[in-house]
């Protein structure tokens, strides 16, 4: 019972910190500043609890007697619930001077996102799948109030009401599929459902894969893969800067920790199927992105289409999940973390920039933006290289696993279009860093602004190179290999069922 | 005549495709909000029946709690309709025209 609480601790603290946060955003002579640093202090609390606990507990069940195997704790969620505490910690810091220039923050948007983080945590824990459709629901709404945060705009109450109105819909699929489930299985754990299958091969078959493929709408849905990414650009460009970081580095995270615990114990009996449902979805993912990616002028709306394209690749590896490459799985928890890395950082410089000056970024404001600030240039160029999988990056090794995965389960023509996006990506990155350095521009060199958000920001550019050369290069510093090791422990964790 | 498991998993279904048509079909925003709410009321129905005809219970909680997420749904969806009101002085979804992506 002890051990459970203290499990439950970090999950507790975040809670508890939207509520103290709700709770204070009622006197308006706290400052916006304080309000971020009491969010920051719960977030960092749970972080740190988390980290202690993130080797020593091997698939319990939180609060057994009580809530029988609805939680579970394992190092694969704990992993995650590390990534989405350090995605939220970052978000609120780089953003810092954003909060402060904008006048329509207060103190229940820290309150609100501090409540999405908890959804998103109970979403990597959840073993149930009613549980992980309210989970994802606390995150999703949460997300929904945020996007529309700034009434004034009409583009942000645009985008709330798309995404509203289509997430809505969508996660009824989820349900629907949820209650399919039960009525052929009688229960909604997902041991049970695995065992039901091993148990009964034929029985109500098609329903189960009818259900399974509800599921999986809801999920390609909230990832934005190409049948149902319309939703995507328009609602990060909506979105304020802070937000479009968040959804596009935490929340997409969180619905690949679902996925690939679903993927990894229910669909294991129909991989043959999904796995093709899967390959055709990947195809058009790559496709339909890079072509959106490249169509747009404004940078937001092209790091949105850029990230429906990453949503491509890790499913190509989901698809050489089912088609036994061994190493697909940890890949795709290696992708996340390196896609998080580079994406807070790319988001991060852009809302650092439109902190300080009111215009949008399309690609012509960063003409000559290396002479302006030489330091952020630089470190926008490490994102987008990151990004496009240049060598000497995380991204690139993230993508190098992802493609052997492709190869080793024999998908040579899915590896090949991926190579072959990879080098189209190339075009929109690389167009921003031409912009950036082989212009002149009339601006005044600016110094290095020194700061909380400036050096988050060149922190994360500093593990983005890290994790691409420092490969046990440099003595006493766990090299990227950990980043490896941890990812493939954390699946292990989920494949050795104890059902 | 006797209503069984599956008298009530059609009507289900039924009300599910009215949901679904009415969130493709609906212009006014509220009538869409109305639509999302009918498709997860009969995904209740079917939690409800099932869970009868298995005589446990979990599924009868189940509704409940979908039953709350509908509420939290609707209660943000309908914030936004009130400041979208408040704009434009209509809740037509054809006045969404500043993004087109």
């Amino acid at each position: 019972m002890i051990e459970d609480i203290l499990l439950a601790l970090p999950l507790a603290i975040v809670v508890l910190g939207a509520i103290v946060l709700m709770l204070i955003s009622h006197f308006p002579t706290v400052s916006l500043k304080k309000y971020n640093l009491i969010a920051v202090f719960f977030l960092v609390c749970a972080f740190i609890l988390k980290l202690t606990q993130l080797d020593d507990s091997n698939h319990i069940y939180l609060f057994e007697p009580l809530f029988n195997k609805m939680f579970v704790i394992d190092t694969f969620s704990n992993l995650f619930d590390l990534l989405f505490l350090a995605g939220a910690i970052v978000t609120l810091l780089i953003n810092t001077h954003y909060f402060q220039e904008r006048d329509y923050y207060n103190g229940e948007f820290f309150s609100l996102l501090l409540f999405s983080v908890f959804g998103m945590m109970m979403l990597s824990h959840a073993n149930e799948l009613v549980t992980a459709f309210i989970s994802l629901e606390i995150a999703s709404i949460s997300v929904y109030i945020l996007v529309g945060y700034n009434k004034n705009s009409l583009k942000s109450s645009e985008a709330m009401l798309t995404y509203i109105v289509l997430g809505a819909l969508s996660s009824t699929f989820f349900i629907l599929g949820t209650a399919l489930i039960y009525g052929v299985v009688g229960s909604t754990f997902i041991g049970d459902i695995y065992s039901f299958i091993q148990n009964n091969p034929t029985k109500e078959i098609t329903m189960l894969i009818v259900a399974l493929m509800f599921i999986m709408v809801t999920i390609l849905f909230k990832i934005g893969a190409v049948p149902f990414h319309s939703w995507v650009i328009d609602v990060y460009q909506g979105a304020p800067y802070p937000i479009t970081m968040f959804m596009a580095a935490t929340f997409k995270i969180a619905v690949f920790a679902i996925f690939l615990r679903l993927y990894l114990i229910d669909f294991t009996h129909f991989y043959d199927i999904f796995s093709k449902i899967l390959q055709v979805v990947a195809v058009v993912t790559l496709i339909g992105g890079s072509w959106l990616a490249i169509s747009q002028n404004n940078l937001k709306r092209m790091l949105a289409g850029s990230s429906i394209v990453h949503a491509g690749y890790l499913l190509i590896a989901l698809s050489s999940i089912g088609l036994g490459a061994e190493f697909a799985a940890p890949a795709i928890v290696f992708y996340l973390m390196s896609y998080f890395l580079s994406a807070v950082g790319a988001f991060g410089i852009l809302s650092f920039i439109a902190a300080q000056r009111r215009r949008r970024a399309t690609f012509d404001d960063f003409k000559g933006f290396s002479q302006e600030r030489p330091y952020l240039a630089a470190m926008m160029t490490i994102f987008m290289l990151s990004l496009a999988g240049f060598p000497s990056t995380i991204g690139f090794l993230a993508k190098f696993y992802i493609f052997l995965s492709a190869i080793e389960s024999g998908q040579i023509f899915l590896a090949g279009l991926g190579i072959t996006v990879a080098f189209i990506s190339i075009y929109y990155y690389f167009k921003l860093i031409a912009l950036m350095y082989f212009y002149p521009t009339d601006e005044e060199p600016k110094k290095f602004p020194f700061g909380i958000s400036s050096s988050v920001i060149f922190l994360m550019a500093l593990l983005t190179i890290w994790g691409g050369v420092g490969t046990g290069w440099i003595p006493f510093l766990p090299g990227v290999d950990t980043l490896v090791e941890t990812a493939k422990e954390a699946i292990n964790s989920i494949s050795v069922k104890p059902y | 005549m006797e209503i069984t498991l599956n008298h009530y998993l059609v009507l289900s279904t039924i009300l599910f495709a009215i949901g679904l048509i009415g969130v493709m079909r609906r212009k006014n925003l509220l009538m869409l909000f109305f639509a999302t709410e009918i498709l997860l009321n009969s995904v209740n129905i079917g939690f409800a029946a099932i869970s009868h005809y298995y005589g446990d219970l979990t599924g009868q909680m189940f509704a409940f709690f979908i039953i709350a997420i509908a509420a939290s749904e609707v209660a943000v969806g309908l914030g936004l309709l009130v400041l979208w009101y408040k704009r434009n002085g209509s809740i037509d979804l054809d006045m969404m025209s500043t993004m087109k992506g």
